[in-house]
């Protein structure tokens, strides 16, 4: 039952990954050149990152489907087109460690 | 659960992990070499593509061996998989299908007629008479633990702890041999781009998507045999970081480092071997 759900993992990261690829390559015409921040992939990130790193703070949800969904999302800014969603996932992930050190260091 | 069905469930994790590790580690070159790199994900749309290009033969290849050799390679590392992470049996097997491996890697270079293949053919038996000796690190660590089944050396190292420390030159050569199975490695002599793709040259289509398949299975099961035999049986995330930081630490090598000259790879290799054997059995007997 473990590696299934790893599986689900790796799978709902790998399409994540074509999802946002796709998507950027739909919204960018350019390549990456502007360092401007889009804010769509920002919240995008930010609740990918949350829900990955804090599953446990949703206690509404199992934890398998939010780390799940957190993947997909985490992904669909990771897997941007080359360049884009790099400031994106490191805002996210960021906030999402603080919010994890309060919740298992501090609290 | 049922044994088919855990064979397939890490068949499938072996080829997606070894995929995206291919693709991470592409990225980390690019990055070193300040370039913004393929998305992470591009070795896997890679192999998937050849599932739906056209299949062509070249006039040359020596059917149907050089069909059969590539599907057998896809065989042979489905077959590590088996004996690895889901029954856990003997690292002999493991080296019998490393072994395999090479004399697969020759005959797909030699099957296909192209002058790029046979080269790659050649390097391969080169590589092969570096490469075999690197795995005899099996016999260091039957020195040690006095067993070859994963199983049993799983539990010894619960009770005598990791046997990095234990062996650190057997360990450092097992990482030289997986330095060598890595795409761009200073070793990765059979598939220099001054003979083009090497082996792979001349196969197209699905051959190719075999070829692909097999290597990533091959990346991933080379790491879960060096973590699980040098630091012990961890937890899926335990592996997950392993194989990055490992991947991290050979895109850093290959990112930096130039293809050697075929004469210079194997030296150095059979250097390491040397040192590794006769320092780890110094080692074992102080």
């Amino acid at each position: 039952m473990d590696q299934t759900i790893y599986l689900i993992y790796i799978v709902s990261f790998v399409l994540g990954s074509i999802v946002g690829l796709l998507f950027s390559y739909k919204k960018y015409k350019l390549p990456f050149v502007s360092e401007k921040f889009d804010l769509v992939a920002i919240i995008l990130s930010i609740i990918g990152w949350f829900l990955f790193l804090n599953s446990p703070l949703i206690s509404f949800i199992p934890s398998y489907i939010s780390i799940t969904i957190g993947l997909f999302l985490v992904a669909l800014v990771v897997g941007m087109r080359p360049g884009y969603g790099r400031y994106e996932t490191l805002t996210g992930f960021i906030i999402s460690l603080i919010i994890w050190i309060i919740r298992t260091v501090l609290l | 659960m049922n044994l088919m069905a855990n064979i397939l469930l890490n068949v499938i994790i072996a080829f997606l992990v070894g995929s995206l590790l291919f693709g991470y580690q592409r990225k980390i070159m690019a990055r070193i070499q300040t370039r913004p790199g393929p998305p992470i994900i591009q070795h896997l749309l890679h192999t998937l593509k050849f599932y739906i290009k056209e299949s062509t033969f070249p006039k040359t290849a020596a059917m149907p061996f050089y069909v059969a050799i590539a599907s057998m390679l896809c065989a042979i590392w489905v077959s590590a998989v088996i004996v690895g992470p889901v029954i856990e049996g003997s690292l002999l097997l493991i080296f019998a299908i490393y072994a395999l491996h090479k004399i697969v890697e020759h005959n797909a270079g030699s099957s296909s007629g192209s002058p790029y293949g046979k080269l790659s053919c050649v390097r391969a038996v080169f590589s092969a008479a570096a490469e075999v000796p690197l795995f005899a690190v099996l016999v260091i660590i039957y020195l040690k633990t006095g067993t070859m089944v994963i199983g049993e050396i799983i539990n010894y190292q619960t009770i005598n702890g990791p046997l990095i420390y234990a062996i650190p030159l057997a360990a450092a050569m097992f990482f030289v041999l997986i330095l060598s199975k890595a795409p761009y490695s200073p070793f990765a002599i059979t598939k220099g781009k001054d003979i083009i793709s090497g082996y792979e040259t001349e196969h197209f289509g699905v051959l190719r998507g075999y070829l692909m398949i097999s290597e990533s299975i091959a990346w991933y099961m080379l790491l879960w045999v060096f973590l699980t035999v040098f630091i012990g049986g961890l937890s899926p995330i335990g592996y997950l970081i392993g194989m990055v930081a490992i991947s991290t630490v050979v895109a850093f090598i290959n990112a930096t480092t130039p293809i050697l000259n075929p004469n210079h790879s194997i030296m150095m290799q059979v250097t390491f071997a040397f040192i590794g054997i006769v320092g780890s059995i110094i080692l074992i007997l102080i």
